[in-house]
């Protein structure tokens, strides 16, 4: 269910934003969102970005490791 | 009179059937075997000889990278290219959707004919014949190719071995991605271009490294991991591959995770999926990327004696997983 | 993930003395990401990983598919995700009827669905919207710039669902949730915060090997506290309010309603429909729809597989008559599909 793609924004007009997953690029719906600028990373689901998100997940497990073992 | 179009008197064999040939075939096709007779006169190859033929519909028949004459002289030569066969001679058979525009045709045909001289191989008998409109889709080729194998060499689907090597000659997945976008089907923008490729250069190249190579496939339709599970069915093997070591473009990558496909069953036109034993593989990897159409050749995993008939792969995290089969039609999946 | 905290998480999958244990996996990308990766070898033997019925293709009725072939023999142009086309339906799927000449487009999005829609005038161009509350924001999407827009020859035949009313109908079929990470960036953790009250024990996870060997961890090292739990090991995706924005959009456009889940039965409220606002774009309304109750075959136990009463090693038609190429139930046939996965990895299961 429900397949993510995290992907970065590249420009926005209208609600559209282009976005870029390691260079295949597609037009999504950046409606749901508030602030969402070109730079920043979204998680896109069926043509739309369905949350803001961290790029990476290197960093989110270290936090969740560390108050897990807190 | 210059038509823009192709007719379907051109297909009727009278003097329309004739300037079309001319004007498009031997203006391209020049080769002194290429008459006007109803056969080709050749001299037989030397030793054995390899044989196949193939038939080329794709849409769109112009796709980055390459269209469809390209792919049908790439597609037989890679095929001959497989059983250790230097390409030799090639038959092509069109059949052409009436109102096709003649300047796309002549395109394909100047494709056809320099994909040819690269490979080696002389056009040596062709075939025209008109469709009606909606009969078929553009343009659809046939290619027949003979060539003549290298002695000493006797690559084959069922003489994998357990403990050798698999190589792949470049980055997988490439053409069937160029395809799937040319399509539009999902509004999808990416750079890639299609691996199309005649590879009798790389085969030879690996030939003088050593004779002792156990399989050559071209990983065409259903990609590099269809041709993998038939090798292992064929050979009765099993077959290890470590998912990390196999090169993907990463728009092709982009492109797979929005659309939640496997890279391993995307088409390619212009790789090789090579097992030899395991103490020469680095050599023919060297051999390889000298080549022009190999360059990212890498070794991607090995041939084992467990599990015969599947695909394992080795994870990110250290653990084993098989490779789902291939289904058949690939659908994104992405609820 | 540092090496550090990698090398802490297989530590602690590896040193897990505590009971027998149950874990959900309520996604089926979790089904499908912890196949794929091989999480199961890392597992003690007395953790079972059990999949779920967060996969739209496997929990929606035959009917629907039935309903889908309906509209496509009366002239509607059927546009869906490429996960519905194979599955199928009382007597053949949408890839069959496609063969005998409907129009099947496969999409990417609804909205994707609503331009076809706009490009081809003179077609109906109905969009089968299933999915859970992940989905439903980009289908609701379409039909509000549908209906806002006046495109007449656009329609949905909706079969949506919603998770909360599913977690309380499996309590206690699993000891531990792993939630669906993306049905909650929409709509947040307030419910699994609320399930810990009821000692319903949950890990929100992610979907690459770093999150699900993390999620991993963190539900062994909990479990083995005994205490009802509950942790967000995917808050990079998932804030605890989730997206406001998506949950009121969910709101405007759809109501809840009765669904029918493929082996949970009728599920009061677990549904949604298009509300009345928007009831031109209702395709079974549109098109004058007879009511279509489809029929499984009966030997067929995807039910009992979605309530994870029995693996589906245990179906009688499974990898005899049911398999990945010719599949007999939906679980089969989605890549997400507990048999699917059994089947495709069989030699690498416990």
């Amino acid at each position: 269910m429900c397949v993510g793609l995290s992907a970065k924004v590249v420009r926005i007009a209208d609600g559209m934003a282009m976005v870029d997953a390691s260079g295949a690029k597609r037009e999504i719906s950046v409606q749901l969102l508030d602030d969402v600028e070109p730079g920043d990373y979204v998680m896109v689901h069926a043509g739309i970005a369905i949350a803001k998100i961290t790029d990476e997940d290197d960093h989110e497990a270290d936090e969740v490791m560390e108050a897990l073992l807190a | 009179m210059t038509q823009d179009k192709v007719t379907l008197a051109m297909g009727a064999g009278g003097k329309q059937t004739a300037k079309l040939i001319e004007e498009v075939f031997a203006a391209n096709f020049d080769s002194p075997l290429l008459t006007a007779d109803d056969a080709a006169v050749l001299e037989p190859p030397r030793g054995r000889m390899a044989m196949s033929t193939d038939g080329f519909i794709v849409s769109p028949s112009f796709f980055p990278g390459g269209n469809i004459g390209k792919l049908s002289i790439c597609g037989t030569v890679n095929d001959l290219a497989c059983m250790g066969a230097r390409p030799q001679y090639l038959t092509c058979g069109f059949v052409i959707e009436e109102g096709y525009p003649m300047e796309q045709l002549r395109e394909i045909a100047a494709s056809m004919a320099k994909t040819a001289a690269e490979a080696g191989v002389a056009l040596v008998a062709g075939d025209t014949k008109v469709a009606g409109r909606g009969q078929v889709d553009g343009v659809f080729i046939t290619t027949t190719g003979v060539g003549e194998i290298v002695e000493g060499a006797a690559p084959a689907g069922a003489a994998a071995k357990p403990g050798d090597a698999i190589i792949v000659t470049g980055d997988i997945g490439r053409h069937g991605c160029t395809i799937l976008l040319a399509r539009d089907s999902f509004g999808i923008e990416a750079d890639v271009t299609s691996d199309c490729a005649p590879l009798w250069s790389s085969v030879e190249a690996m030939l003088k490294v050593t004779h002792d190579i156990h399989t050559i496939r071209d990983a065409t339709r259903g990609g590099v991991g269809t041709v993998l599970y038939e090798i292992a069915s064929q050979s009765g093997v099993g077959v290890e591959l470590d998912a990390s070591a196999v090169p993907v473009d990463p728009a092709v990558g982009g492109v797979c995770r929005m659309l939640g496909l496997e890279p391993l069953y995307l088409a390619c036109e212009g790789r090789l999926v090579v097992i030899a034993p395991a103490e020469v593989a680095p050599a023919l990897v060297e051999a390889l990327r000298g080549c022009p159409h190999s360059k990212g050749a890498a070794i991607i995993g090995k041939v084992t004696n467990e599990k015969p008939g599947w695909v394992v792969l080795n994870t990110e995290l250290g653990t084993q997983t098989l490779l789902p089969q291939p289904t058949g039609e690939l659908l994104p999946r992405i609820c | 993930m540092s090496e550090n905290a990698t090398k802490t998480a297989a530590q602690i999958l590896a040193s897990y003395d505590g009971p027998h244990l149950r874990i959900m996996e309520v996604c089926g990308t979790h089904t499908h990401e912890n196949f794929r990766l091989g999480i199961r070898k890392l597992l003690p033997e007395q953790v079972d990983l059990i999949s779920g019925p967060g996969c739209p293709v496997c929990v929606t009725p035959v009917g629907f598919i039935d309903e889908a072939i309906w509209l496509a023999e009366h002239d509607v142009t059927i546009t869906t995700f490429g996960d519905l086309v194979r599955v199928p339906g009382t007597t053949k799927s949408l890839a069959a009827a496609r063969a005998e000449g409907a129009r099947v487009q496969v999409v990417y999005t609804p909205l994707d669905a609503l331009a076809y829609a706009r490009e081809h005038a003179d077609e109906q161009v109905c969009f089968l919207s299933v999915g859970f509350e992940t989905t439903v924001p980009a289908a609701c999407l379409a039909a509000e710039q549908a209906h806002a827009e006046g495109i007449e020859n656009f329609s949905l035949l909706v079969a949506n669902k919603t998770m909360p009313q599913a977690y309380a109908a499996l309590k206690g079929s699993a000891d531990v949730f792993l939630y669906p990470g993306h049905v909650h960036a929409i709509t947040g953790t307030k419910l699994c915060e609320d399930l810990v009250e009821q000692g319903v024990s949950g890990v929100l996870a992610g979907f690459t090997a770093k999150e699900l060997l993390t999620a991993m961890a963190v539900a062994l090292a909990k479990a083995q506290q005994g205490e009802p739990f509950f942790v967000n090991a995917y808050p990079r995706v998932v804030k605890p309010e989730g997206t406001p924005a998506a949950v009121a959009l969910i709101e405007r456009v759809m109501e809840p309603c009765d669904s029918e889940w493929r082996g949970l039965g009728n599920i009061p409220q677990s549904g949604l429909a298009l509300r009345d606002t928007y009831a031109d774009l209702d395709a079974r309304k549109k098109f004058g729809m007879p009511k279509i109750v489809g029929k499984a075959n009966p030997g067929c136990r995807c039910g009992d597989v979605l309530r994870g009463d029995i693996t589906p090693r245990d179906c009688p038609l499974f990898g005899k008559v049911c398999t990945p190429l010719s599949p007999v139930g939906a679980c089969m046939v989605s890549g997400e599909g507990a048999c699917s996965a059994y089947y495709q990895y069989g030699g690498e299961l416990r």
